[in-house]
């Protein structure tokens, strides 16, 4: 635990160099912000309180999602860093050393996700709460839920990308996939639009993906639209999901050791 | 300037085919960029399905919008997305061997690459605007696909301008992709939606600031009909090749004056 700590905050350092590349994010967040309480303030002028769902929840809905889209996204740095170690043959240290490679990326990537939440998440959170008027979780207990909801979330979507990260020893390059992965899962995580949206066909095709784990789930609980009952259970789903796919990610490392190609080697 | 053509196109055409050794990666590029746009589309019609219209603009009418970036932006893709690897050459010292060989750096960076996905985009726009066309009663004739050209080239020259200056950058810092990816998306979010739905200040922030509006927004408002000619900001309908020109024009003196205080990364 000492050691997951420790490569937890040499990630935290390293993000942290770079300093003109961060106000731009910074920008660009508050940009994307603003743009999500314009589109939903223009549409529910057409229909108030669609789909059971007030503005204000509405709005702190997306306004939300933009704020942990900060830290936590498809494709994130875990693809890319697998990858590129898998390029240039960095990867065959990871397999010689004795440590753990699924833990050790985890650790690292709890890192900058605290970092990226501390430095961007905090602020734009801030930012949606006093200018754009997003809500505070109901309750104490609400709030609560969400932080667990949000974790496993951050899980899943882990583990998704560290699969994806896998990939990139069976098939090289995986810059192309990740254009149409980053878009399949936006599409059904609800960082774009709540699912709740979604016609008959489309929400059935959420319904057995993982991925409405990572936003949607989360987003539900914050804004208080899902009842106690929902809510247990949305969350045993999330738990479902978390340990079936950390379980394929242990399996895919073991298979990668067999499979590896190293290019240029 | 000739010969400057001929150099090129002979640079590109190597880049082509080296690229084209990798047939897997180049069909799952292409496809890759499809469905990245189809879900792009699929939110939009998502979301006008439910409500009937945004800022008074339809679905189709926002395809059209769509469509019209992605056109621009396939031009970009194809020949220029490769900006965004400057930093590497330069920290690899790829752009020092441009420099000492007699042939312009500049040249010989803008056709050391080619992205193939940009032919998807192409795929993409062209579609899209066709699909869209056939359900809007627009009026058309030679004026405005003379127009349209015009407009989808001064979009491949604006995305060109903002990003081969944030490409600059990385003279200074040697990092710069992270920022030039960054502003790619905000200006993809804009893109996606008519700017009429915003406030005001973010209508000056991209017409002046960051003028990426004037890649679709504006021509699409005339093309559309949706913008009449009595309107005080009509005029900016018709900017956009001026704006294109101007942003060139400052970004290319930002490249100048990268390159002459330029000293390698020494790796």
């Amino acid at each position: 635990m000492h050691l997951f700590w420790s490569f937890a905050r040499q990630a935290f350092h390293t993000s942290a160099i770079y300093r003109f590349d961060f106000w731009l994010r910074m920008v660009s967040n508050f940009v994307w912000m603003f743009s999500e309480y314009w589109l939903w303030t223009v549409l529910y002028t057409q229909k108030a309180g669609a789909f059971n769902v007030t503005l204000e929840q509405m709005v702190t809905y997306a306004v939300m999602a933009s704020v942990i889209g900060m830290s936590i996204r498809p494709g994130g740095s875990v693809a890319y860093q697998i990858a590129t170690k898998v390029k240039n043959g960095e990867i065959i240290m990871d397999m010689l050393n004795p440590l753990d490679f699924h833990l050790h990326t985890l650790a690292r990537n709890v890192g900058e996700t605290l970092f990226l939440t501390a430095t961007l998440g905090v602020p734009s959170f801030l930012v949606g709460h006093f200018v754009l008027g997003m809500r505070l979780p109901a309750n104490l207990g609400q709030g609560l839920l969400f932080l667990l909801s949000l974790g496993m979330g951050y899980g899943v979507i882990f583990s998704l990308n560290y699969l994806l990260g896998m990939m990139s020893i069976f098939t090289i390059d995986i810059r192309n996939i990740s254009w149409a992965y980053n878009a399949v899962v936006r599409f059904f995580s609800g960082s774009d639009i709540p699912l709740w949206l979604f016609p008959l066909f489309l929400s059935q095709v959420a319904g057995v993906l993982p991925f409405k784990c990572i936003y949607f789930i989360p987003l539900s609980i914050y804004i208080g639209k899902l009842g106690a009952q929902d809510t247990l259970w949305a969350m045993v789903l999330q738990a479902f999901w978390l340990a079936a796919l950390a379980v394929v990610g242990r399996f895919a490392w073991q298979r990668a050791h067999r499979h590896l190609t190293i290019q240029g080697g | 300037m000739i010969e400057t053509l001929r150099m090129y196109t002979k640079l590109i055409g190597m880049s082509f085919r080296s690229r084209m050794q990798f047939r897997t990666d180049f069909i799952v590029g292409l496809v890759s960029v499809v469905v990245l746009n189809a879900f792009s589309l699929a939110t939009i019609a998502v979301v006008l399905s439910r409500f009937q219209n945004l800022a008074g603009w339809t679905i189709w009418e926002i395809v059209f919008l769509y469509s019209l970036w992605v056109l621009g932006h396939s031009l970009f893709s194809l020949l220029f997305w490769h900006l965004e690897d400057l930093e590497y050459y330069i920290i690899e010292g790829t752009f020092d061997m441009f420099l000492v060989r007699p042939l312009n750096p500049f040249l010989q960076l803008l056709g050391s690459e080619i992205n193939y996905t940009g032919f998807a985009d192409m795929l993409v726009g062209g579609v899209g605007m066709a699909i869209a066309f056939n359900h809007l009663t627009i009026p058309w004739g030679l004026w405005q696909s003379i127009y349209l050209a015009v407009v989808v080239l001064s979009g491949t020259l604006i995305e060109f301008s903002i990003t081969l200056a944030l490409a600059c950058i990385a003279f200074w810092t040697g990092r710069s992709a992270s920022s030039i990816n960054t502003v790619m998306q905000v200006s993809f979010v804009i893109q996606r939606y008519p700017v009429d739905m915003y406030g005001r200040w973010f209508q000056v922030f991209v017409t002046c600031l960051l003028p990426v509006a004037f890649i679709n927004y504006y021509p699409a408002k005339l093309l559309l009909g949706k913008i009449a000619p009595g309107d005080p900001w009509y005029w900016l309908s018709y900017i956009s090749p001026l704006v294109a020109m101007t942003l060139l024009g400052l970004a290319a003196a930002l490249w100048k004056r990268a390159l002459r205080q330029y000293s390698s990364t020494g790796s």
